[in-house]
């Protein structure tokens, strides 16, 4: 396997760290500061040239440019300010630029789904949004954190594995397309194919954008509930920028300095620019000592894990030409102990290798026609490695028995390229073109030609009056391993009601695509007989969402928005297990099921003075597939909850105080149980509900060093039961996993910037 | 190990001492039974090949290959005969005694039904299996009668596990004097074969298998204590007929009951293993008439954060034919991380008088 030699890296990276300051030396610069009314930095405004060259400010609002513009003119723009004209002031090499807010300060930028970053309110779809302030703020241990606490997600922890599933809106994750910068996650594994969304670094993450229903037309398969494109940090104009994290935490109340107990996290960032040139390199440690619980001997109730991630970047660009290519390597190593034993005690590593090699580009032919590319190549690896300890001898070996040690091995190329050709003021065409090959191997995985997908789709922007938007999109695929559905389409609109009120309804077609394990997956042994089936074909959907998002200024201090929102999600042909009707000793997959989701959401933020609150309700309901056996059993079960985001910004001691809170409520079911004489019939069953609370603060000190502090799960929960009596094929028993009790965290932050 | 090669070096020695002192005593050598050992149970893997028949007076072990046989004769006073549980097989009786008319809608009915089939979705299975826990009390195969009229055909799935799928059989069974007649053939087969069984005083059971003829599969009925083996076994599913269902099970116990061998389960909080004496064997009631005392008990099922494991509370005392009564206890289900090799430990308590 790949294991680091963590020092010699180390060393090396540090090393070309300490070399950049002396190839920065020679260049003159001017050096721009973008600020509000307040004098309060204004992240990522751009600054056009009358060249028409844009420039990007970093999150402190900072830009550098590298000669004096044509008769000193710009213009600077950001979202949720007002567009300044201004003319650099002659002879000085430093200057600020005030804008003031437009009327919405609440204005967020989006860009899933969109050819280039637009505002929120502009986009046609409906984006939730999780800020870097939020994220900044929280200081995460892992992505899952983020997002346990949203509206309609809900994890389930899977424990044997050391990972967790996650469902969206009632929809299992494999319907959710997990994207890094718009590029599609491979790596599906686990028992139901669906990506591992902690694999990821934390300390790369910028901000999460949440698109909730179909986005099948631009993002194809498996983006049937919705998406989670995660965006990753970008470079700011600084010449050059270190940044270096160090956290602790505790796992509930177990923990010990630096290693082993508890979750230790370390991160390096470095990047330079060198005239049209820019170059990233990240490192990343993210450490979980797992968490005893119950457990006396050898085992965990959560496996440790340890993570290594790795990213180098290096990007070129000009005023019509943008290059990026990011290599991200993880490595991560999960610990599963065997129980005490007399003799032979075994332990197995689940350890996944992911190389992701990712190039994404822009290229403006002119002001009517411009293309963005996203090309990644990823090659994916998960072994399970069995090790065996000898209780009376103390040898401990990689056991060599057969079947000891897998190997699943993923590889997948992806491709996706749009155009977005203005044709007029009023309509926009954006055609685009999405490849997607992924080759399965491994011990339980029949030989297989791989899956190879190719699509087209072509979406027009039209907006007849300024107040109107109507995006109507098709999508035509051609899959090598199953049928794919004839035509996606899907039709978005949004309609300006009134200058602080706009109302969105969609139309969308969403699939879902057999995974590889789903078609060639086989499994024999003395307790299972399960063979994939290669005549899937893909589920699909029929989804209908609407929202209102409703924005005001009560005053100058006050500003609120609302949003309500409602979905209808239909699904067909949904791939379940079943009896293989060749051979009843054996189960396999068909295309079966029915599924329904629907339900509503409210969203209202508030923004007075130094407090920002976030509070939301939503409900939502799940299909039961026993009503079509059992009258008894209702049509849809429906589960309420409720989140709540509180910020408080502390301005004398440079601080904020953070609360996060989110009541999941109980998750009702049905399940077939026999009656006194041995009848089928329908039991309701019932998941518990639970609250979660996470507070944290952050303090700034000086202009380099921020302290995150913190407790997570302040509620102390732990476990929740369920009365299902069944549960599935490895009994999960009734109590179900969720948190590891209250923990506490402390986080070191120092950049330093030129 | 050591200590088991030490030990029965020792043994070898008293026996080689014993031999060389009473070189021409017509009186036959006694060997004193092994004290105590490490037995690595040759299970054949990770896919269970074998069934193990473990002797401790000797610390000896015989592996034979689960799918090497298909009926057993039972050699006592009564006329049964068992098929190979070890592999899963089932039985069914057709209701007709002529073996040739027996073909094609026997079989389909069979197949219809699922009854054949070892799964969890067949409810029935329980009543084509022999009985796990004591087969000769309620075989699936009727007690064959002196009447030969009453001997029905039966059609036998000579079950899939550690064995390649093959034909179903079918089988009718008849007296012949003090021992058996075997008249076999494929289910669909217009023709059939006849075989002799004659019981063996020295056996449990004579072995047949339908390529082979008779064959040597469990040692005589003195000669081994408990088999580590695959094979069907029974659980209360109140759905199930009877209540029970029939399910194969990868790590079964048995105890030689045919072979008079008793065994006790103790657990470890009562008397912990190495405390326990040859005082404290008064306080148990060996059972020896159910071959699963030690069956599925002696390990965990695993669950979904854990493997399967043997379980560390309970230990078992075996009461061989000679009345030798050994402490056993079970140390791994793996040998080197390979499964379907588990090991185990026995001490001499109490030695026959």
């Amino acid at each position: 396997m790949h294991r680091f030699n963590l020092n010699k890296h180390f060393l090396l990276f540090l090393l070309l760290l300490l070399a950049m300051p002396l190839w920065t030396q020679a260049q003159t610069v001017l050096k721009g500061k973008v600020v509000n009314t307040k004098g309060e930095a204004v992240s990522h405004a751009t600054i056009w040239l009358a060249e028409l060259k844009g420039e990007v400010a970093d999150e402190q609002g900072n830009f550098t440019l590298t000669k004096l513009p044509k008769e000193g003119k710009l213009k600077i723009s950001a979202v949720g300010f007002e567009t300044i004209w201004s003319t650099w002031p002659a002879g000085k090499t430093s200057e600020s630029f005030v804008l003031s807010a437009s009327t919405s300060e609440l204005e967020t930028v989006v860009v899933t789904g969109n050819f280039e970053p637009q505002s929120a309110r502009q986009s046609v779809y409906q984006v939730r949004t999780i800020s870097s302030e939020v994220i900044q703020n929280r200081a995460p241990r892992n992505i899952q954190e983020v997002l346990s606490t949203e509206l309609g997600i809900r994890f389930s922890q899977d424990n044997a594995l050391g990972s967790s599933n996650m469902e969206l809106l009632g929809m299992s994750g494999q319907n959710v397309k997990i994207l890094i910068d718009g590029i599609p996650m491979v790596g599906r594994q686990g028992t139901s194919n669906e990506i591992n969304i902690n694999q990821i670094d934390i300390n790369r993450i910028e901000r999460v954008e949440i698109v909730e229903g179909p986005m099948s037309v631009v993002y194809g398969a498996d983006a049937l509930a919705g998406v989670i494109n995660i965006i990753t940090k970008s470079d700011g104009s600084e010449k050059f920028d270190v940044k270096a994290r160090v956290q602790e935490e505790t796992v509930g109340n177990e923990y010990s300095p630096f290693d082993g107990k508890g979750t230790h996290i370390r991160s390096v960032t470095g990047s330079y620019k060198f005239k049209n040139w820019d170059f990233g390199a990240s490192f990343s440690q993210n450490n979980f000592g797992g968490w005893k619980g119950e457990e006396t001997g050898r085992e965990y109730e959560w496996l440790p894990k340890d993570q290594n991630f790795l990213n180098l970047k290096a990007g070129w660009g000009n005023e019509s030409l943008n290059l990026e290519y990011q290599l991200d390597f993880l490595d991560e190593t999960v610990f599963s102990y065997g129980p005490e034993a007399r003799l032979e005690m075994l332990d197995q590593e689940f350890i996944t290798s992911r190389w992701m090699h990712r190039l994404s580009g822009r290229w403006d032919t002119n002001s009517k026609f411009g293309v963005t590319w996203q090309g990644a190549f990823t090659d994916y690896a998960r072994e399970s490695q069995t090790w065996v300890t000898n209780a009376r001898t103390g040898e401990h070996y990689q056991s060599q028995a057969p079947g000891t040690n897998t190997t699943i091995d993923y590889i997948g190329f992806s491709w996706r390229m749009i155009g977005d050709w203005k044709i007029a003021e009023k309509f926009k065409l954006q055609p685009g073109i999405d490849l997607n090959l992924e080759n399965g191997s491994g011990e339980r995985i029949t030989e297989n030609e791989g899956i190879q997908d190719y699509a087209v789709f072509l979406s027009g922007e039209w907006s007849p009056i300024s107040t109107i938007k109507i995006k109507p999109g098709l999508r035509k695929s051609w899959n090598s391993a199953y049928d794919t559905p004839a035509l996606i389409p899907s039709l978005n609109t949004k309609f300006a009601l009134n200058e602080n009120l706009d109302l969105r309804l969609a139309y969308a077609n969403g699939f879902r695509a057999p995974s590889i394990r789903e078609l060639y997956f086989n499994f024999f042994d003395a307790s299972h007989s399960i063979t994939g089936n290669p005549d899937l074909k893909a589920e699909t959907s029929n989804s209908f969402n609407g929202s209102l998002d409703w924005k005001t200024e009560v005053n100058p201090t006050w500003k609120t928005s609302t949003v309500l929102g409602a979905f209808y999600n239909d699904v067909k042909d949904r791939i379940a297990y079943g009896q293989d009707p060749d051979n009843i000793q054996v189960t396999t997959l068909f295309n079966v099921e029915h599924y329904k989701t629907t339900g509503f959401t409210l969203n209202q933020a508030h923004s007075f003075k130094n407090l920002t609150a976030n509070i939301g309700f939503s409900y939502i309901g799940r299909y039961n597939l026993l009503s079509e056996e059992q009258t008894v059993v209702p049509q849809m079960s429906w589960t309420p909850e409720v989140n709540a985001n509180l910020t408080y910004q502390i301005s004398p001691w440079r601080s904020t105080a953070t609360l996060f809170y989110k009541w999941t409520g109980a998750l009702p079911g049905y399940e077939t149980t026999a009656d006194s004489e041995g009848n089928p019939s329908a039991t309701q069953i019932m998941l518990d509900g639970y609250h979660w609370m996470d507070i944290s603060f952050k303090k700034d000190f000086g202009g380099h060093l921020s302290v995150n502090a913190g407790a997570r799960n302040i509620l102390d929960v732990k476990q929740i039961s369920s009365t299902s009596q069944g549960g599935d094929a490895h009994g999960t028993g009734t109590q179900r996993p969720v948190g590891y009790g209250r923990s506490y965290f402390l986080g070191l932050t120092y950049q330093l910037n030129k | 190990m050591k200590q088991y090669r030490f030990l029965s070096l020792t043994a070898l020695l008293a026996g080689a001492t014993i031999f060389s002192s009473c070189d021409d005593d017509p009186e036959p050598v006694i060997v004193p039974p092994t004290e105590s050992g490490i037995i690595e149970v040759d299970g054949g893997g990770a896919e269970y090949p074998n069934t193990a028949f473990i002797q401790f007076r000797t610390g000896t072990q015989t592996a034979v290959a689960r799918e090497s046989w298909d009926l057993a004769f039972s050699s006592g006073s009564d006329f049964k005969v068992l098929i190979n549980g070890t592999t899963g097989a089932m039985a069914s009786a057709t209701g007709k005694t002529d073996i040739s008319t027996v073909g094609a809608d026997e079989i389909a009915a069979a197949e219809a039904s699922g009854e054949l089939i070892l799964t969890f979705t067949n409810l029935e299975g329980i009543l084509h299996v022999d009985d796990a826990a004591n087969p000769l009390t309620n075989p699936a195969i009727a007690s064959i009668s002196s009447t030969d009229a009453e001997n029905e055909v039966y059609l036998l799935n000579r079950g899939t596990s550690a064995a390649t799928e093959r034909p179903w059989k079918k089988i009718r069974i008849t007296r012949n004097g003090t021992g058996y007649t075997l008249e076999h053939a494929d289910a669909d087969s217009d023709t059939f074969t006849s075989l002799e069984v004659s019981k063996n005083a020295e056996d449990n059971f004579v072995y047949v298998s339908f390529e082979n003829g008779i064959v040597e599969v469990e040692p005589a009925k003195a000669a081994w204590d408990i088999a580590w083996t695959a094979g069907t076994s029974s659980t209360p599913y109140p759905d199930a007929t009877n209540g029970t269902l029939a399910y194969f099970f990868q790590d079964l116990v048995y105890s030689n009951i045919y072979g008079g061998v008793g065994v006790a389960q103790v657990v470890e909080t009562d008397i912990a293993y190495s405390d326990f004496t040859e005082a404290d064997v008064f306080s148990l009631t060996f059972s020896t008439n159910n071959r699963l005392t030690i069956g599925s008990s002696w390990r965990s099922g695993g669950g979904p954060s854990s493997s399967p494991a043997v379980k560390e509370d309970i230990y078992y005392l075996v009461k061989d034919a000679e009345a030798n009564i050994y402490k056993v206890r079970f140390l791994s289900l793996t040998k080197d991380g390979e499964r379907g090799k588990p090991s185990l430990e026995f001490e001499l308590v109490s030695e026959e008088l």
